[in-house]
């Protein structure tokens, strides 16, 4: 450090001392409060400053809510107060603010003067961060969860249409043998009738199956999952789904495959539910590295600012987290009145591999 | 229809619906083996939209499908807050034909369910739960051996 420039240092100092957003207090050896800045006296009450600049070493206890150790979030044994020589560079501790509530700080203290034994306590402000961590432990969360979801309905999909499924199936042919044995015909009814209800069950396990998650996506790709389930939901709900796909039968990441069909099956499934119209037009595409899907209706639309959910609110949000997944862009536009369109652009580098 | 020579349904829904003052009358039946027993809406009147012709019930989903699968009467007296919302669209006969209150029963073939009789009407609250039974009881001995009342009163009890 340069000489000269000593009182330009120590302006320097009065100014952050004075206009820091950080709290600063100066303890002496006992524990006593010599002084305080500007930004420390806001977040304590009234009532504990009056108490610290009177002399009382417990005054700060009123306003501190134990820090952090290894053991517990908010501790005061081995208090960070307790032994005037140690110095702490950095820990987190919990102040009781005015106004604010409890709220976590990164705390640091140290000795600056050997002599007196004046140390220095500095508080600053970790909520931003803290909202800022949370969010993002909130995604890494939705992701994991997202991520085991679907692990799960691939496991129990593939169950039932590999195992009980197949089973049932063999079971019908049996039963099918039966009807050309020698039997009565009131018993050749009965085998009919039951031939009948194992049918159903059948196909009940196979929508179940298809439901859950389509193997025709992890076998065929993309367009063919697309093909079957709208040709499901045009015989099941009344819904024509005008579908146009250029991929020539790409094929593409699994996670990429996923991510596109979920986001398009809950658009189409938003366009049943809330659109009120007969058609809706799906298109995917691939451009210039990217995997692109538009899906559109001419129906009721909604209001993208003031927007309360028919539904529950989390399609959008799990649609949004979904396409983060594979680094993907979602958008959603709609007009009242005038429909709803959906976009997602997903990156696929240098394209799929053909089939 | 092939099978149909002893019982004329298209005739005897259009005779229900002006008995009854009903908007809408359809009958889904259970198809064939080569069909694989699929269940179609085979006889409508009153309709709005020729979409039932597209629709497949699937077992246990929807009004014919739940009906079908239960082999119980269903009956909505208020379809815009029973069905409000996020549930309508599991109910596509009832959207196409902009029903607003209606009933169901289930037709029975050889102690089995073999189809589904829906009547409704485009006003709220037209159908009333006293209108229903009325028809029920009506039904039961007008509509031969499809429908006996004590056959959905043994399902229910069980």
């Amino acid at each position: 450090m340069n000489q000269t420039n000593n009182t330009d240092v120590s302006n320097l100092l009065m100014k952050l001392y004075g206009n820091s957003d950080e709290a600063i207090f100066f303890f002496d050896r006992q524990g006593r409060v010599l002084s305080m800045n500007a930004a420390a006296e806001q977040i304590i009450d009234e009532d504990v400053f009056e108490q610290m600049m009177a002399g009382n070493t417990e005054a700060i206890c009123k306003t501190c809510k134990g820090y952090t150790s290894s053991e517990e979030l908010q501790t005061c044994l081995s208090c960070y107060m307790s032994d005037p020589t140690k110095d702490i560079g950095s820990f987190q501790v919990y102040f009781d603010t005015k106004g604010r509530g409890i709220i976590p700080y990164s705390a640091s203290i140290q000795t600056i003067d050997e002599e007196t034994g004046a140390r220095v306590f500095m508080l600053r402000d970790l909520t931003d961060q803290y909202k800022t961590q949370e969010e993002l432990n909130q995604k890494l969360m939705m992701k994991r969860v997202i991520k085991a979801q679907e692990d799960e309905r691939k496991r129990l999909s593939r169950e039932l249409h590999d195992g009980v499924a197949q089973e049932m199936l063999s079971s019908l042919v049996d039963l099918r043998v039966l009807k050309y044995m020698n039997i009565e015909d009131d018993v050749l009814q009965k085998v009919q009738q039951t031939e009948g209800s194992l049918m159903r069950l059948l196909d009940d396990i196979r929508h179940l199956s298809v439901e859950l998650r389509p193997a025709t996506l992890d076998d065929l790709g993309l367009e063919a999952a697309f093909r079957t389930h709208f040709k499901w939901i045009e015989k099941n709900y009344g819904l024509h789904v005008n579908f146009q796909a250029d991929l020539q039968t790409k094929r593409y990441e699994g996670e990429i495959e996923t991510v596109v069909y979920r986001i398009c099956q809950e658009s189409v499934f938003n366009a049943l539910k809330y659109a009120e119209i007969g058609e809706v037009v799906v298109r995917l595409y691939e451009e210039e590295g990217y995997l692109h899907l538009f899906v559109a209706d001419e129906g009721r639309g909604f209001q993208m600012e003031q927007f309360s959910p028919k539904g529950t609110g989390l399609g959008i949000y799990g649609m949004k987290e979904r396409a983060e997944l594979v680094d993907g862009r979602f958008r959603i536009r709609s007009e009242l009145g005038k429909g709803t369109v959906i976009l997602l652009k997903v990156p696929v580098g240098k394209g799929g591999d053909a089939v | 229809m092939e099978n149909q020579v002893d019982f004329n349904y298209q005739q005897e829904i259009e005779r229900l619906k002006e008995k009854f003052g009903f908007d809408y009358i359809g009958i889904a039946l259970a198809q064939s083996l080569e069909h694989r027993f699929e269940m179609k809406w085979m006889y409508v009147t009153g309709n709005l939209s020729e979409q039932y012709r597209l629709l497949k019930v699937q077992y246990g989903k929807g009004v014919a499908g739940v009906v079908f699968k239960t082999g119980k009467p269903m009956f909505v007296e208020d379809a815009e807050q029973a069905l409000s919302g996020d549930n309508l669209f599991n109910y596509p006969i009832v959207v196409a034909e902009g029903l607003k209150s209606f009933g169901a029963i289930p037709l029975y073939k050889n102690n089995r369910v073999n189809g589904v009789m829906l009547v409704g009407s485009r006003k709220r609250l037209a159908l009333t739960s006293e209108g229903f039974a009325q028809f029920k009881k009506v039904t039961g001995k007008e509509f031969g051996q499809s429908f006996q009342e004590e056959m959905v009163k043994n399902e229910s009890d069980q």
